[in-house]
């Protein structure tokens, strides 16, 4: 009902900046990856997932929607024979994030299946420059005045204040750094999915969540303005839709209105192909649409691959 | 008669007796729909030319499996006793203990290349230096003395094995497994994370790899006759018909890649005997269904990645090794994993020949190599199959000298026990194994 991300902005106290930060869109501009060869691979596992994968004619959402993440991620992983140093990373399923902090005397928590969370050795360094950080300083987060900005919000006592990340994993765990989120929208009924809009509103929590949570790790628990800023990725799919972005946590001292503010670069609706058509379309004995994916963007795929080697090359 | 325009005399003086363009009368053969034998052969020859002729391999396939009778469905994780020794007469294998000798003959070679890259790359203790230098050396005199030399970055690769094992194990907060569902809880997830890290970090040394297609959870069907029986009850009964067979198959991890593993031993080798099995399959036990005749790799033929590299099969909780061992059945869990390895991968194998074209009236003309992994989470066992024969209808299968051969090992643990964030007893032999598994490719690369 809400314009979901100005509200989570609102509640996690971040400013929003349109498309992707430039450390990512540097590596995607690097000519050393090789990119172009893998345009062709990507096409393929865009195929094999939409089109081959099944005995069927036509794979459903729930099969096909993670089959093409694990396909991408598998010619991910294979940049790992080039940089040795990104397979020091390691997937973790079904993971369970709680994190609760206050906002204006509100009192919130996020938790729950976030999904898949890739973790790596080391933790990737601020987007932002300091100067950047400081700017935020000035901008003022965005009111709903005189809606509450916890509408939506489903109100619950409380028992048990669950804080860490550290909840999921033990200690000593040495991929202790959550690198990305990753989301699949996987229910075949549309209604069941959650819409563009509330992904990304969903995609900001998580990842904030998460990064609270290493930041109280490692800094300890009294808010304040962080001098390492703490950054997660985060990528939502739907099979076809990608939404990419990258949160950068500036601050605990999410009590008050004004001072230091996150920072959140969003990449949103970015389509992979158009149309995967199944079984070719004849209309009147003319083959109206052939067989096959049309209107492949390699440029989606590319911001895939520098989400996920950023931090390491 | 001499009748006026009768010219009897001018049609003779051509040059050679013209033989007719055409016979004057069709071919004398026996008829297609009579209830005989004869019409049986014809009926049985004309399907034969309408599968030959087929213009893509999917019509083929469409004709192959097209019409639907009652079949024998093999499982290929069964709890069935001897049940290796049944699939191999079924499929017409020759069982080799132990791995191949030419995948032991490329490790001396393979890490003396090896050695240049990793000791530039890798951090290494001084002290294995000289071991790689003394590689290229021993890799003159192949034999059981090669294996004395270290193998360069196998820290590492022991290194990603343990923290995949103890992430899953240790380090994640899990629920309890469902109930029978420890498989899915731990071992599952543990041997995707092992085998996707390890075929990314090999990447570099095997570009055959660099170019593969990873499946999880993929299914692979395969459907092919053998034998002859009689049909014992039914509208049909007192026919001789085929006995049909179908595998339908779930490996935990599959690897394809786009070109063809090489050959192990060459087509027409003979390295044993087919095990003769003189009850019907029904006694095994097996039992009859009819449903659809599917031919599936993995992916449909339109897939460049079209041939097999290696499958990863999970043995599921109700063939542990506590429970053969409480039933005092201890000698039947080599079986499992022996029967498991030769069902899927001669499924696999021969639906990879079938993509290319090839069936029981068009024998293969190369043979078909692919690898498996059976493993419960401790134990691994490691199979190598060469398809050299598809053939095996009545038919077919009398001048056919060709044999079907599977290389296997016993089951080996891994590591001892998991404890406190250590893992204690990792067998480094079985990590090498895997590793020259993933590292398999064809000699052009």
């Amino acid at each position: 009902v809400f314009p979901g991300v100005r509200q989570a902005q609102w509640l996690t106290k971040t400013k929003l900046v349109e498309g992707l930060p430039p450390p990512v869109q540097a590596i995607m501009d690097n000519p050393a990856l090789g990119l172009q060869e893998l345009e062709e691979r990507a096409k393929h596992m865009v195929s094999h997932a939409r089109l081959w994968d099944t005995a069927e004619v036509a794979p459903r959402r729930e099969k096909y929607c993670p089959v093409l993440f694990e396909n991408l991620i598998h010619i991910c992983r294979l940049m790992s024979g080039k940089y040795p140093s990104l397979s020091k990373r390691m997937l973790a399923r079904n993971f369970r994030i709680a994190a609760m902090w206050e906002r204006e005397s509100i009192l919130l928590q996020v938790r729950g299946l976030s999904g898949i969370l890739m973790n790596s050795v080391t933790p990737i360094a601020p987007v932002a420059s300091k100067e950047e950080i400081l700017a935020t300083k000035e901008h003022v987060l965005e009111t709903f005045y005189p809606i509450a900005p916890t509408i939506d919000l489903q109100e619950v006592n409380v028992y048990k204040e669950l804080n860490d990340t550290g909840q999921c994993f033990r200690d000593g765990y040495p991929y202790s750094h959550p690198h990305t989120l990753f989301f699949l929208e996987s229910a075949n009924v549309r209604t069941d999915r959650f819409r563009p809009e509330q992904l990304r509103a969903k995609m900001l929590m998580f990842a904030f969540g998460n990064a609270l949570a290493k930041a109280r790790v490692l800094h300890g628990n009294d808010p304040k303005v962080l001098e390492q800023p703490v950054v997660v990725q985060s990528i939502a799919t739907d099979g076809q839709l990608f939404q990419f972005m990258v949160f950068q946590l500036n601050t605990t001292d999410l009590v008050s209105n004004d001072g230091v503010k996150n920072l959140v670069w969003i990449d949103s609706d970015q389509n992979l192909y158009e149309r995967a058509q199944c079984v070719p379309e004849v209309k009147k004995r003319v083959v109206t649409k052939p067989a096959g994916i049309s209107g492949f963007q390699p440029d989606t795929f590319k911001k895939f691959l520098a989400l996920y080697l950023h931090g390491t090359v | 008669l001499l009748r006026p325009g009768r010219r009897w005399f001018s049609e003779t003086v051509l040059g050679a007796p013209s033989p007719p363009a055409s016979p004057l009368y069709p071919p004398v053969v026996a008829s297609f729909t009579a209830k005989s034998k004869a019409a049986k052969l014809r009926r049985l020859q004309r399907f034969n030319q309408r599968v030959h002729a087929a213009a893509t391999v999917e019509e083929k396939l469409r004709l192959y499996g097209k019409l639907q009778r009652p079949k024998y469905m093999v499982y290929p994780q069964t709890f069935a006793l001897n049940a290796d020794r049944w699939y191999r007469s079924f499929t017409k294998t020759v069982l080799v203990p132990g791995i191949p000798p030419r995948a032991a003959a490329a490790k001396p070679s393979v890490a003396a290349t090896g050695a240049t890259p990793e000791a530039s790359k890798a951090p290494e203790p001084g002290a294995e230096v000289p071991g790689n230098a003394e590689a290229p050396g021993l890799a003159k005199t192949p034999g059981p003395g090669a294996e004395a030399a270290p193998y360069p970055g196998i820290g590492e690769l022991r290194s990603l094995a343990c923290d995949a094992l103890l992430q899953e194990s240790f380090y994640q907060n899990k629920k309890r497994p469902f109930l029978y569902r420890d498989q899915d809880h731990t071992p599952g997830p543990f041997l995707t994370q092992l085998v996707s890290t390890l075929a990314a970090f090999l990447s570099g040394r095997n570009p055959l790899l660099a170019a593969s297609s990873l499946d999880l959870k993929p299914e692979v069907n395969y459907y092919w006759h053998h034998g002859e029986e009689v049909v014992v009850h039914g509208r049909r009964k007192g026919r001789v018909d085929p006995v049909r067979f179908q595998i339908d198959d779930n490996p935990h991890l599959q690897i394809r890649v786009p070109k063809q593993l090489p050959e192990v031993v060459p087509l027409e080798s003979d390295l044993g005997d087919v095990p003769v099995i003189d009850h019907k399959p029904s006694k095994l036990p097996l039992f009859k269904k009819q449903y659809e005749n599917k031919v599936f790799i993995g992916s449909k033929v339109a897939d460049p990645c079209c041939y097999g590299h290696t499958q990863f099969h999970l043995l599921p909780d109700r063939l542990k090794r506590e429970r053969f061992i409480k039933e005092r059945l201890e000698d039947q869990i080599e079986v499992v994993y022996r029967s498991n390895g030769i069902a899927s991968l001669f499924a696999w194998t021969a639906a990879q020949a079938m993509y290319q074209g090839f069936w029981s009236e068009a024998d293969v003309t190369r043979p078909f190599v692919s690898q498996a992994v059976v493993t419960d989470g401790k134990y691994f066992a490691f199979f190598c199959y060469q398809l050299n024969t598809l053939a095996l209808t009545a038919e077919t299968i009398k001048n056919n000298s060709r044999k079907n051969i599977c290389w296997g090992t016993d089951s080996k643990p891994l590591y001892d026990v998991v404890e406190d964030g250590n893992v204690k007893g990792f067998n480094d032999e079985v990590l090498l194994q895997l590793v020259h598994f993933l590292l398999n490719r064809p000699k052009e690369l």
